[in-house]
C-alpha cells in the first residue's frame, strides 16, 4: 500500500495543525441512531491549547476519540465529515524509517478519518499522543513503569536509542540486526540466546542503559521525585498524580506535534489537578506542542487554554479566543455557563442554573439543540438549525452558532 | 483495606531502597499472603510431599526393568499382607508390589495431569482468546461448541471418548484433553472481552502499539490468573478422573497407575485383602484434595474480588 494514497488534495491554512470540518459520529443503539457528535467543526491552531468544552454526554471525548480512530464501529458510525491533520512540522525527528508523513510527496495534509489502521498506527504515538482521564486505569498494572515508558521508545526512538547507548557506526550486518530486533522486541529464541553472550552481549547491556537513560529523563520531565525508584514501580503503588505524570511522560515521550488531553485532571483532586495543569501548559510551552485539551470545567479552561469550542448535545454552539469567550459570551447557553460559575472577585449573589435537561440525542428533530431551554428563544428556533458563523469582520476566529445574531 | 494500607506503607518504606530489594519484598509479600491461610499450607506441603515422591521414584524404589512404569510381578509373594519383608505395603492377588504401584503411580499421575494441563492450556486459551478478540460470529460459534461439550457430564464425556479410542495410557490423555479444555475457553472469552475494554489498552493502541503487542503485553498477562488457579484445580480433578477410568479398564493393563491398582486389589477386599485398594485410594484422595487446596488458596490470592478472611 502506498503512503500517498494517505493524503488528500484539501489545504490547510498555514498557522493551523488540525482542522475538524463538519464531523458527524453517529452510535447504533436498540432505540435508534444516537448523533453523539452532529456536525462538529473547530481548528487547532500550531502550538496552541485548544478547550474543548461541554457538559458529560455532550460528544467531546467521542470527538477526542476519532482523532485517533478510537471509536468502534459498530456500534459507532463515522456518519461524514473529516478531521485533517498537518502531520509533519518539521522532518528530523523521525529519519524517514518507518514513518507515512517523511516518504515523499509534497502535500501532508491527512485525512484522519480515513486512514488505514496500519497508516494511522504510525501516527498514533508518534505524532499525536493521547492522556486519558484516569491515570487509576490507563496503565497496565502487570507492567512496571520501566517498561511502559521503554515501550515508546522502542516503538518509536530506535535511532535515539542506538545514540543514546554510543553505538552509531556498528549497526551494519549481524550486530546490528540484532539489536534492532532486541529493541523492536522481535526476537525469537536463537536471537535471545545470541544476544545472552559476547560479543553481543555487551551492546545489549548498553542499549538498556540508553533506554533506562531515556525513560529517567522522560520522567524527570515531569517534575517526579526519584524516577530511578519510580520506574521500578507498578501502578498501585504510585499515587494519582504521580500515574497521571507517568501517562503524561509516555504523551509527551515522543515529542508529537499534537497532544489530545481527555479530562486529564478529572480523577486527580484539586491540589493535584493545579500542579499538573501546570505541567501540562509548561510542557506545552517548552515543546511548542499543540494540545486539544478537552474539560467539563470551564474555570479550568479559562486558566490554560488560548482558545475555546463549547459544546452542546453533539454541535458546537460558540468558538473564538479563551478570553473573549469569557468576557463577552454571545451563547445563551455559553452565557448561561459562565453565569452559573461561582466568582471570588466580586459580589453576585445567587448563582444561576440552567433550567431543564439535555434533548435526548436519539434520532434529533433538527431545530436549535438548545431551544427547549434557551430563554431568548424565538420563534423559528425550534425548527431550523443555526449555523456557525463569525460574528463581526474584526474577529473572525469568534463564531457563534445562534439566530440571535443573524 | 488492610491489604491497600500494607503495600502503600511497602511503598513509602521502600523509598530508598534499591531495585532488587523492592521486587524481593513484593515477591515475599505474595508467598507471605499465600502462607497465611493454614489450609493451603497443608495442601501445599501434601502437593510437595507427591511431587517428591514422584521425582524420586527411581531412588526410593528399584525401578522394573526395561519398563520402569510397568508393575514387578513377584508371583511367589502373591497376596501378602503390608510389612512383609520386601513388600513394605504388601502385594496384590497378582503378586504386585503396592509400595512400588503407589510411588510410580505418583509419576504416571504427575506425567497424566501435567501433560494434560498444559495441552488443555494451550487450546482453551488459544481459542478463548480467538472467541474473545475476534467477538461477533466466530465467539458465537466457538461459544455453542464449547456449550455443548459442556452440556455432557465430564466423567461420562470421558469415559465414552477414551472407550472409542480404546484402551491405551495415551487414550486416556487424548480422552481428558477434549474434556478438560472448553472451561479454560470460557474463562479466557470472558476474561479476554472484560480485559480489551480497559483504557490501558486504548492507551496502548494511542501508543501505536500492533493487535499482536497490545495482545502479548496487555491482554493475556492480565487475563491469566483464573486460568492459573483452574489449572491448579484441573491438576488434582485430572488425576481423579484418569484414574476412574483406569479403574474401568481403559489404560493399558498392568501399568502402575493408581486407578488400575484399585482395580486389581477390590477383588480381594471381601476377602479381607484391604491394603491392594486402599493405599492407592488414598493416594488418589489425598491428590486431589491437595490441588483443590492450593488452587483455592490461590484464588484468594490471585483474584481481587473474593474477600480475604482475616
Amino acid at each position: 500500500m502506498s503512503p500517498d494514497t494517505a493524503y488528500t488534495s484539501d489545504s490547510l491554512s498555514e498557522n493551523l495543525i488540525a482542522s475538524v470540518t463538519d464531523l458527524k459520529v453517529y452510535f447504533q443503539s436498540k432505540q435508534g441512531m444516537v448523533h453523539s457528535v452532529d456536525g462538529v467543526s473547530f481548528d487547532i491552531v500550531d502550538g496552541e491549547m485548544m478547550g474543548l468544552v461541554g457538559e458529560t454526554g455532550c460528544g467531546k471525548s467521542v470527538t477526542a476519540r476519532s482523532f485517533m480512530q478510537l471509536i468502534q464501529t459498530p456500534p459507532g458510525v463515522l456518519a461524514g465529515g473529516k478531521i485533517l491533520f498537518k502531520s509533519q512540522k518539521n522532518c528530523n525527528k523521525c529519519n524517514g524509517s518507518r514513518c507515512v508523513a517523511c516518504s515523499k510527496t509534497g502535500k501532508n495534509i491527512l485525512d484522519l478519518l480515513s486512514l488505514s489502521e496500519s497508516q494511522i498506527r504510525e501516527l498514533r504515538g508518534e505524532r499525536i499522543a493521547m492522556i486519558f482521564q484516569d491515570p487509576g486505569k490507563a496503565l497496565n498494572p502487570g507492567l512496571t513503569i520501566r517498561t511502559q515508558l521503554a515501550e515508546v521508545f522502542q516503538e518509536h526512538r530506535e535511532n535515539d536509542v542506538f545514540k543514546k547507548a554510543g553505538i552509531t557506526n556498528n549497526l551494519d550486518g549481524i550486530n546490528g540486526y540484532l539489536l534492532k530486533k532486541y529493541i523492536r522486541q522481535e526476537l525469537n529464541l536463537i536471537t535471545k540466546l545470541m544476544l545472552k553472550f559476547p560479543p553481543f552481549s555487551g551492546f545489549r547491556k548498553k542499549v538498556d542503559k540508553a533506554i533506562d537513560g531515556l525513560v529517567t529523563e522522560a520522567l524527570a520531565e515531569t517534575q517526579i521525585p526519584n524516577p530511578n525508584k519510580i520506574m521500578e514501580r507498578y501502578p498501585h503503588e504510585l499515587s494519582g498524580g504521580m500515574k497521571q505524570r507517568v501517562m503524561i511522560a509516555q504523551a509527551i515521550a515522543c515529542n508529537p506535534d499534537l497532544l489530545i488531553a481527555d479530562e486529564p485532571t478529572t480523577a486527580l483532586d484539586v491540589t493535584v489537578q493545579a500542579r499538573v495543569l501546570d505541567l501540562i501548559k509548561d510542557l506545552q510551552k517548552r515543546h511548542q506542542t499543540s494540545v486539544l485539551y478537552i474539560s467539563h470545567d470551564l474555570s479550568l479552561v479559562r486558566r490554560i487554554c488560548d482558545r475555546v469550542a463549547v459544546m452542546y448535545a453533539g454541535k458546537i454552539v460558540e468558538t473564538g479566543d479563551a478570553e473573549i469567550i469569557f468576557n463577552n459570551p454571545k451563547h445563551p447557553y455559553t452565557q448561561g455557563l459562565i453565569k452559573a460559575l461561582p466568582s471570588m472577585t466580586h459580589e453576585r449573589g445567587k448563582l444561576e442554573a440552567i433550567e431543564g435537561m439535555v434533548p435526548e440525542l436519539i434520532n434529533p428533530k433538527s431545530g436549535c439543540r438548545f431551544a427547549s431551554r434557551c430563554k431568548q428563544k424565538k420563534s423559528n428556533c425550534e425548527n431550523n438549525d443555526p449555523e456557525l458563523k463569525v460574528l463581526s469582520n474584526k474577529d473572525k476566529s469568534h463564531k457563534v452558532s445562534c439566530f440571535l445574531y443573524e | 483495606m488492610s491489604q491497600d494500607l500494607k503495600t502503600s506503607s511497602v511503598a513509602i518504606e521502600g523509598l530508598n531502597d534499591s531495585a532488587f530489594k523492592v521486587r524481593l519484598k513484593r515477591n515475599l509479600e505474595i508467598i507471605q499472603n499465600v502462607l497465611e491461610n493454614p489450609t493451603t499450607v497443608i495442601g501445599l506441603i501434601i502437593v510437595i510431599l507427591m511431587l517428591l515422591m514422584a521425582l524420586l521414584a527411581p531412588i526410593i524404589t528399584e525401578p522394573n526393568m526395561p519398563d520402569p512404569y510397568q508393575m514387578p510381578r513377584d508371583w511367589k509373594a502373591a497376596r501378602s499382607a503390608p510389612l512383609t519383608p520386601g513388600h513394605v505395603l504388601g502385594t496384590t492377588n497378582r503378586g504386585g508390589d503396592v509400595y512400588y504401584g503407589v510411588v510410580w503411580g505418583a509419576r504416571t499421575s504427575l506425567k497424566l495431569s501435567l501433560i494434560v494441563v498444559c495441552l488443555t492450556v494451550v487450546v482453551g486459551v488459544t481459542i478463548g482468546s480467538i472467541a474473545g478478540i475476534v467477538g461477533g460470529k466466530v465467539d458465537e460459534i466457538l461459544m455453542r461448541v464449547v456449550d455443548v461439550f459442556l452440556s455432557i457430564p465430564e466423567l461420562i464425556f470421558a469415559l465414552a471418548i477414551a472407550a472409542i479410542l480404546g484402551p491405551s495410557f495415551t487414550n486416556i490423555i487424548l480422552a481428558l484433553v477434549v474434556v478438560f479444555w472448553v472451561k479454560y475457553a470460557r474463562i479466557m472469552r470472558a476474561q479476554v472481552i472484560r480485559i480489551k475494554q480497559r483504557e490501558y489498552v486504548d492507551a496502548a493502541r494511542v501508543m501505536g502499539d500492533s493487535k499482536m503487542q497490545i495482545y502479548l503485553k496487555d491482554i493475556l498477562p492480565n487475563s491469566f490468573s483464573p486460568v492459573m488457579v483452574q489449572a491448579t484445580l484441573d491438576m488434582g480433578n485430572i488425576v481423579l478422573v484418569g484414574a476412574t477410568l483406569s479403574f474401568i479398564g481403559l489404560s493399558e493393563a498392568g501399568i502402575a497407575e493408581w486407578g488400575v491398582l484399585v482395580s486389581e486389589g477390590q477383588a480381594g477386599i471381601s476377602a479381607g485383602r484391604w491394603w491392594a485398594s486402599t493405599f492407592p485410594g488414598l493416594m488418589v484422595f489425598l491428590w486431589a484434595l491437595a490441588f483443590n487446596l492450593v488452587g483455592d488458596g490461590l484464588r484468594d490470592v490471585l483474584d481481587p474480588r473474593t474477600e480475604t478472611k482475616r
